[in-house]
């Protein structure tokens, strides 16, 4: 059991990377390099499965177009029951897009063991764990909203910052700016939280003990795109309303 | 305890040299340092889970849909056959229409001819009975006419016969009336 006494020392020198990326400069850029391939390889997946689903379309669908419609389904559900029968049409792309991405990454992030590649520095690991990518995800809700506000009332859409009371003006204008904050870091922190929870149980015991929290953050990816998706149809369904009621976790 | 910590040291020496490697691009097949027996473990659970989830779900969707293409197959079917019953029978009314279209032109061109005939049937006895009626007022006139020049013959002879009466003359005529019935 002295033995035991040695074992911080090692355990201290165990690499638990947190901010360490793989740098790649792009004119005064730079950019973090594992998200970017992660990014790509999540992207190939998503492209190849719908190329796949819809080469050889049957009229009674099986396989892989099968559950691709399924998901289109679902996403085509969601965006519904969020902005409504009437204008959710165009919008189905938009949040489906988010809402398959956002999945994709996350799961990859749980399910592919990525440290079997090795990079120069930093790690492979969901791209959705990197707060750049959140930042980008949540701005585009940002441009979304206001493009469908704008483009369905003009300017008009501006008295909705003035709608029950003008006193209200500057809490309504300061959301503008939380919900692109909020969006990015439930997402960030979630995936990012999960993933370092996993890498530290690994860490202290290496076999089976991580399993539950493994899963655990399966559920919680899963459920933190649907948020995504979810909150972005919804902020989207507030601007083309003007008012109505508040959608906030 | 022991064994994991042991496990634990093994897995951050093997750490410490796959770091001292160095850099660049490479594979690390540390099995626990990358996790791959949880993953594993997981990944296998999740397509156990999964597999049968899934398969149930669009097994279902499946279903679904073939019942309703073979519903609208069905309802296309029956409608095509309907379309086509009713189509016969459209037809089969036509035939009947023209059916009786010429029939109804047949009888009545039948009965134009019978009404024609009746009306020169009618034009003839009605030329008749007026040529009869014209010769029975004829003989009408006739005989009034006989019978009045009669009466006015027999006055004038009544008017005439006092003037020319005398005896002898009335003797003479008695006696040939006597003569007369004598003959009779």
């Amino acid at each position: 059991m002295l033995n035991f006494l040695d074992v911080p020392t090692s355990l201290s020198l165990a690499s638990l990377e947190v901010g360490h990326h793989l740098y790649w400069q792009i004119g005064n850029l730079k950019i973090h390099g594992q998200v970017f391939i992660v990014s790509w390889i999540v992207i190939g997946i998503l492209v190849t499965a719908s190329l796949l689903a819809t080469q050889n379309a049957q009229r009674v669908p099986k396989g892989i177009q099968n559950l691709m419609e399924y998901a289109l389904e679902f996403v085509r559900n969601l965006t519904r029951d969020q902005i409504g029968e009437k204008e959710y049409r165009p919008w189905v792309p938009f949040v489906g897009t988010l809402f398959l991405f956002i999945f994709v990454s996350n799961w990859s992030g749980a399910l592919v063991p990525w440290k079997l590649i090795r990079l120069p520095e930093g790690e492979l690991a969901a791209p959705t764990n990197d707060i750049n990518t959140t930042v980008a995800l949540a701005l585009l809700v940002s441009l979304a909203y206001f493009y469908a506000g704008f483009s369905k009332k003009g300017l008009g859409y501006f008295a909705k910052y003035v709608q029950p009371t003008p006193i209200l003006l500057p809490i309504a204008i300061l959301e503008d700016f939380t919900k692109p904050l909020s969006l990015s870091f439930r997402l960030f922190g979630n995936i990012l939280a999960d993933e370092l929870v996993v890498a530290v149980l690994v860490l202290l015991v290496p076999l089976f003990v991580p399993l539950p929290v493994m899963l655990l953050g399966l559920f919680t990816s899963a459920i933190q795109a649907l948020v995504f998706a979810t909150l972005a149809a919804a902020y989207i369904h507030e601007a083309l309303e003007g008012h109505g009621d508040e959608h906030h976790e | 305890m022991d064994i994991f910590v042991r496990l634990v040291a093994g897995a951050s020496f093997l750490a410490e040299t796959a770091e001292a490697e160095g850099g660049g691009f490479g594979l690390n097949f540390n099995i626990l340092e990358t996790n791959l027996i949880n993953l594993g473990i997981a990944i296998a659970i999740v397509v156990y889970f999964g597999r049968s989830f899934l398969t149930k779900i669009l097994g279902e969707r499946r279903a679904a849909i073939e019942a309703a293409i073979q519903e609208a197959e069905t309802r296309k079917k029956a409608a095509a056959a309907s379309l086509a019953e009713q189509q016969q029978k459209l037809a089969q009314a036509q035939t009947e229409a023209a059916a009786i279209q010429s029939s109804a032109h047949a009888a009545a061109d039948k009965m134009k001819a019978e009404i024609l005939d009746k009306g020169e049937q009618d034009v003839r006895r009605m030329r008749e009975s007026a040529a009869q009626d014209l010769d029975s007022e004829q003989e009408r006139v006739i005989n009034e006419l006989r019978q009045r020049i009669a009466a006015l013959a027999l006055q004038k002879a009544e008017g005439d016969l006092p003037g020319r009466l005398d005896n002898g003359v009335q003797q003479r005529l008695v006696d040939r009336s006597i003569a007369l019935l004598g003959e009779g």
